[in-house]
């Protein structure tokens, strides 16, 4: 069964009298442990897409099936049920919460999960560990670099353990090193079977993934799989 | 999202901005404390008003005049309610009553002792009523004889000479063991002017009672009977004109009213200290309503100020709230967050308010009180400087609190749901 079934999605939107269609009938289908990277130009509707898949919002045509749920009708409550338990996310922007630690702010979306303090302290140390954090844990955002606080988002979009991991552009904001930095640890999660779709402009981040999706205009224009390069993950990971 | 870990975001979101919360909450102190002070004011005026009517100690104590004539059919057609022995009889049959007996006013032109004159009035009591009715010799005793009477406390104080006033300094004559002098007058049935004299020897001094019991003059019924009988001509048939005034007096104060109600259903008037006091406490309980009203209109404004407060918060923290969303809070998470946040404002101005408020109102009582103590040594008054104004009930405390959180709360519905009705993506997108 296809794990995220995306069907002639719409999503229109009207700004200033005209009608923008930020997705004009996109349908794609994704596997379970796919790595998925969507490109195309500014405007051509990729974080519409990835808000619609992640459930921040809804099509206004079209369905969405997730894991064989169709969530295109879900309402709010559903809707923030599906986003605790199913989706990570990691934005360009880190999105931290400044008064917080890097350990609170990963702990952060297991309050809303009911994991008990205890269990919620040792699956944050973990994961920041994992991520290489381990001596930052009660350093606050403002006190960490671009690539350490993109490395803290990383471990909270994946303390909830989402079956889907959705970054947009998780790499426009850092420099080539720290970029790849994080997606080898990406890459590395897609290893372990992490289901991970990516928005970006760069086509040497896009290599990261398998496949590829060139948008335009709120539709796809090119889907491409490759072929999987072991030098280039064998580079990134060294 | 547990309770727990709701309060520890919500602290944390206060400390994070203290000074607006600290300002806003200030709002609500000033609101509170004004609650606190304008009730405990009210509050303290009447427990004082209270405690000095209930100090005449007339708690179980009923006085009855005879009623007024009814108008309309009535089932004891046409018998106008009089106060006869009957009557009377009836009274001490009801259920508690203790004793009954007539006031009986002896009009006396004057009472002089030697050179002094004063004018007092005189009482006729049954003897056997005069324990239950809490008149206790603090000089002699309480039996009164034959023209063997008893005076009040202060009863002295009103003897004076015409002609040489009684300097500041110069204490009143000590009215026990002298010999009074009443002089009666009438008309007799051929037009002249008699005149009689009666010498009244006082066998006892009551303690004070803090009422009218401290200048009057007591003496027995049958004296009183006696003398009115010689005023009128000729002797009163109380059982067809009755007595003007008796007093009921009941064992537990607590049947008070519905002694006084049962007198009343009689077609008498009846009245009691207790009747006087449950009007007081109406009365008190409308100006407890409206100074908390005050109060009220002042935390009003404060919820308006943490509406405001909060609307900015969320505005700030848009993109915060975009991501709670995004991480799977649900609306009610959101919601809570911010009714709780909007709520602790609410709590912290209140215990604020309800600290500052009972110290404001020890402060006015404090002045106050050495006002009216300092006004009392000025004039020479010997009334007791009152021991307090305020009065802070246990209920006002809580109330005051619970109100001001109540407040903080209702202030948070909006701009709570503001921050529930945000749009995600719109909100991550905010700067
Ligand atoms: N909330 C909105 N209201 C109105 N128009 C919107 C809204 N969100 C997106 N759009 C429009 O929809 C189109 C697609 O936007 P989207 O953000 O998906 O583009 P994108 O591919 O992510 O671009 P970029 O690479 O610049 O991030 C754009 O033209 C944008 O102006
Ligand atoms: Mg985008």
């Amino acid at each position: 069964m296809t794990f995220i079934e995306i069907r002639d999605i719409k999503r229109h939107f009207t700004l200033g009298g005209s009608i923008v269609k930020a997705l004009d009938g996109v349908s794609l289908s994704i596997e379970r442990g796919e790595m998925l990277a969507l490109m195309g130009p500014s405007g051509s509707g990729k974080t519409t897409l990835m808000n619609v898949v992640g459930g921040l919002d809804q099509p206004d045509a079209g369905r969405i099936i997730i894991d064989g749920e169709d969530i295109t009708h879900f309402d709010g409550n559903r809707l923030a049920q599906y986003r605790q338990r199913q989706v990570g996310f990691v934005f360009q922007s880190f999105n931290l919460i400044a008064s917080m630690t890097a350990l609170q702010n990963v702990e952060f979306p297991m309050i809303f999960a009911h994991v008990s303090p205890s269990k919620r302290k040792r699956r944050a140390e973990a994961l920041l560990k994992a991520v290489g954090l381990g001596d930052r844990m009660d350093h606050k955002p403002t006190e960490l670099s671009g690539g350490q606080q993109q490395r803290v988002a990383m471990a909270r979009a994946l303390v909830n353990r989402p079956t889907i991991l959705l970054g947009d552009e998780p790499t426009g904001n850092l420099d080539s090193h720290t970029g790849d930095e994080i997606l080898a640890m990406l890459q590395r999660l897609n290893e372990q079977g992490q289901t991970i779709i990516m928005v970006t402009h760069d086509p040497r981040v896009a290599s990261y993934a398998k496949r590829t999706i060139h948008m335009l205009d709120g539709l796809i224009q090119e889907d491409q799989a490759r072929p999987s390069e072991p030098s280039l993950m064998k580079d990134a990971a060294s | 999202m547990n309770t727990r870990d709701l309060l520890r975001l919500v602290l944390s979101n206060l400390n994070r901005m203290r000074g607006r919360a600290i300002m806003t909450a200030m709002g609500v102190v000033i609101g509170t404390a004004a609650i606190v002070v304008l009730i405990a004011l009210a509050s303290g005026l009447q427990r004082s008003t209270t405690e000095s009517l209930s100090s005449i100690g007339a708690v179980n104590q009923i006085t009855v005049f005879a009623g007024f004539r009814r108008f309309g059919p009535s089932s004891d057609s046409g018998t106008e309610p009089v106060l006869t022995p009957d009557a009377l009889d009836k009274f001490s049959k009801l259920p508690g009553v203790e004793a009954v007996t007539p006031y009986v006013s002896v009009n006396a032109r004057n009472i002089t002792m030697n050179r002094l004159t004063a004018n007092v009035s005189i009482t006729g009591l049954d003897p056997r009523a005069i324990d239950a009715l809490g008149l206790v010799a603090e000089q002699g005793t309480n039996r009164m004889g034959t023209f063997g009477v008893i005076v009040g406390s202060r009863t002295g104080e009103q003897f004076n000479d015409p002609r040489l006033p009684r300097r500041a300094d110069e204490p009143p004559p000590d009215l026990y063991g002298q010999t009074l002098l009443a002089e009666l007058q009438r008309t007799n049935d051929a037009g002249e002017q008699i005149t009689r004299k009666v010498r009244l020897h006082v066998v006892g001094v009551l303690a004070e009672r803090g009422g009218q019991d401290d200048t009057s003059i007591y003496m027995r019924l049958a004296d009183a009977e006696d003398l009115t009988g010689w005023l009128q001509g000729g002797r009163v048939n109380r059982d067809r004109e009755g007595y003007q005034q008796a007093v009921v007096v009941v064992s537990d104060p607590d049947t008070t009213l519905s002694t006084t109600t049962a007198i009343s259903d009689m077609g008498f008037t009846a009245f009691s200290a207790t009747s006087a006091l449950q009007q007081i406490n109406i009365l008190f309980a409308v100006v407890q309503a409206v100074f908390g009203g005050i109060g009220a209109i002042s935390l009003i404004v404060a919820a308006i100020g943490i509406a405001n407060t909060m609307i900015m918060s969320i505005l700030e923290r848009t993109r915060e709230i975009g991501l709670m969303k995004a991480v799977g809070a649900s609306n009610r998470d959101v919601m809570s967050v911010f009714l709780t946040e909007a709520g602790a404002i609410g709590l912290l101005g209140g215990i604020g308010g309800v600290l500052f408020g009972i110290g404001a109102a020890k402060i006015i009582d404090l002045i106050a009180v050495a006002y009216i103590s300092g006004q009392n040594a000025a004039s020479g008054s010997t009334a007791a400087a009152p021991t307090s104004l305020v009065f802070v009930p246990t209920w006002l405390p809580i109330f005051a609190i619970l109100f001001s959180v109540f407040i903080g709360l209702a202030a948070g519905i909006y701009p709570a749901l503001r921050a529930v009705q945000l749009n995600p993506v719109t909100a991550l997108k905010y700067e």
